[in-house]
């Protein structure tokens, strides 16, 4: 990787501006997240009205990144590492964006949930998943400013934790359903959630793949674990009906 | 698009200027129907290589070559080769535009007049529109054939001696920063040339602009310090390169 400085340090600047953009971003994801599942869990109205008003925030960084990328594309017309860079804090970001509205759904799911029946250990579940995958993309976004590709494979090997949390939520809250009809509607909410927070470790996923494309040229195409999927909801959904038998 | 035929090839070449080692052991093929361009900082042997490739720098007293270049499985440094006949099949462009003080007309057909190119004045005639045409240039100096070809502007001028050099329908063409001296339109439409002859000829130009070479080619190769350090394709060139040198250099990293 690329550590000497340009001649043009301007140029050295702009590069560093947007990857510091994109790392600010980072932190306000990882933070909506884990403050949606925490309103989620303690009922917090008030911290759930916050994460929905904060993703206008991210939003806006995700704008200027892709403002700021597009403009140093111009005029500085970037190539080899430089291009790989830009490119990929353009896609990281686009990543991100999308984290921060899963963080914002999560937070208005909380409230709708705040007048519900609780369903017991729920929302512990979802905390600790919600935690998992915030260290997912934490550990993705450190990969990128490190350009450790290991620790990026890494992240890739993980994110089938993710996937194994969600399909174990999957299989609770249809238990539950199955059981008392009462919770349908909380458990359709949480496994949304659950979806989401699923859905952001194929974010982190993205990101780190963008770090092995920076490092070495060429997005991975080597198959991935994944325990989502089809098949493994199938079995899933098999569990429930069995465990009523 | 490109041809993957070899046109010219050089094998180990080596070029001394005195005692000074300008260019050390340089093996590429320069592909027929491909535009080839070589980049890299000043004094790094591009230009020296490129007049290896028409012996040009048989001109120069102190240069000493070394190595084989072929073209078309010929050696062009044979004895029994004529140099002036070799530049015929390997035309050159150069930097600065340099018409003769003669008329459009008369800068075109000198080279087929002294290589008895032409039988008659209706060939040759023909020979300069066409040759005019093909340099974008006859729509604008038709009327005035006979006017100086050094009354044109720069970008004209550019055009003319690039007509000058496919008059005598050579098989290279070989250009040295042809469009240092021109303003960003010129430049367009000598690139956009240069993309036209390509369908004819191999052309191998040697530019500064690093985005000029994005552009036009379809080969890159980049010289440092007297080694050829990395030859490919273009877009891999400047999206991936795969020596550290090349990724400093396009990225602006060393001069």
């Amino acid at each position: 990787m690329q550590t000497e400085k340009h001649i043009v340090s301007a140029f050295d600047r702009d590069l560093e501006g947007v990857q510091a953009t994109l790392m600010k971003m980072g932190g306000l994801v990882e933070a909506a997240i884990l403050d949606a599942a925490l309103a989620l869990e303690t009922r917090d109205a008030e911290l759930a009205g916050r994460v929905r008003a904060g993703d206008a925030a991210i939003d806006a960084l995700e704008e200027q990144v892709q403002t700021e990328c597009a403009r140093l594309i111009a005029l500085r017309g970037p190539t080899a590492s430089d291009l790989r860079t830009v490119l990929s804090v353009m896609r990281c970001a686009a990543n991100l964006e999308r984290c921060g509205d899963y963080a914002k759904n999560l937070a208005k799911r909380s409230l709708v949930l705040n007048g519900m029946m609780p369903i017991e250990g729920a929302p512990g579940s979802i905390r600790r998943m919600a935690r998992a995958v915030v260290m997912l993309l934490k550990d993705a976004l450190d990969a990128y400013i490190a350009r450790d590709s290991v620790k990026a494979q890494d992240v890739r090997q993980r994110d089938r934790e993710i996937d194994q949390m969600y399909n174990g939520l999957f299989r609770e809250f249809l238990t539950h359903m199955l059981e008392d009809p009462r919770t349908i509607t909380p458990a359709m909410h949480l496994h949304f959630i659950a979806k989401n927070i699923e859905r952001v470790g194929d974010h982190a996923t993205g990101i780190a793949e963008q770090v092995i494309y920076l490092v070495e040229g060429r997005i991975p195409d080597e198959e991935r674990p994944k325990a989502s999927g089809v098949a493994a909801l199938t079995e899933a959904s098999q569990t429930a009906p069995r465990s009523e038998s | 698009m490109s041809s993957e035929t070899s046109k010219m090839s050089a094998q180990g070449v080596q070029v001394y200027y005195g005692a000074n080692h300008a260019l050390k052991d340089v093996n590429v093929e320069i592909l027929d129907k491909t535009v080839t361009a070589f980049i890299g900082p000043s004094g790094c042997g591009k230009s020296t290589f490129l007049r290896c490739l028409n012996r040009m720098n048989d001109t120069v007293a102190s240069a000493r070559v070394l190595g084989t270049i072929l073209l078309e499985g010929e050696d062009i440094y044979d004895k029994r080769v004529d140099p002036v006949t070799l530049r015929a099949k390997v035309g050159m462009v150069f930097q600065k535009p340099n018409p003769f003080p003669k008329s459009i007309y008369e800068n075109v057909a000198y080279g087929p007049r002294i290589h008895g190119l032409t039988r008659n004045k209706a060939e040759l005639d023909e020979v300069v529109e066409q040759s005019l045409r093909k340099a974008a240039l006859w729509n604008e100096v038709k009327d005035r054939l006979d006017a100086p070809g050094t009354g044109l502007s720069g970008g004209q001028q550019q055009r003319l001696c690039i007509a000058r050099a496919i008059a005598t329908s050579p098989e290279v063409l070989l250009m040295d920063e042809p469009c240092s001296a021109l303003d960003p339109i010129a430049t367009a439409q000598v690139e956009e040339l240069i993309d036209e002859l390509r369908s004819q000829f191999s052309v191998v130009i040697v530019t500064h602009s690093m985005q000029q070479a994005a552009r036009v080619s379809q080969r890159t190769a980049f010289f440092h310090l007297g080694n050829l350090v990395e030859y490919g394709e273009t877009g891999q060139i400047f999206t991936n390169p795969r020596d550290p040198r090349t990724e400093s250099y396009i990225t602006g990293r060393i001069g």
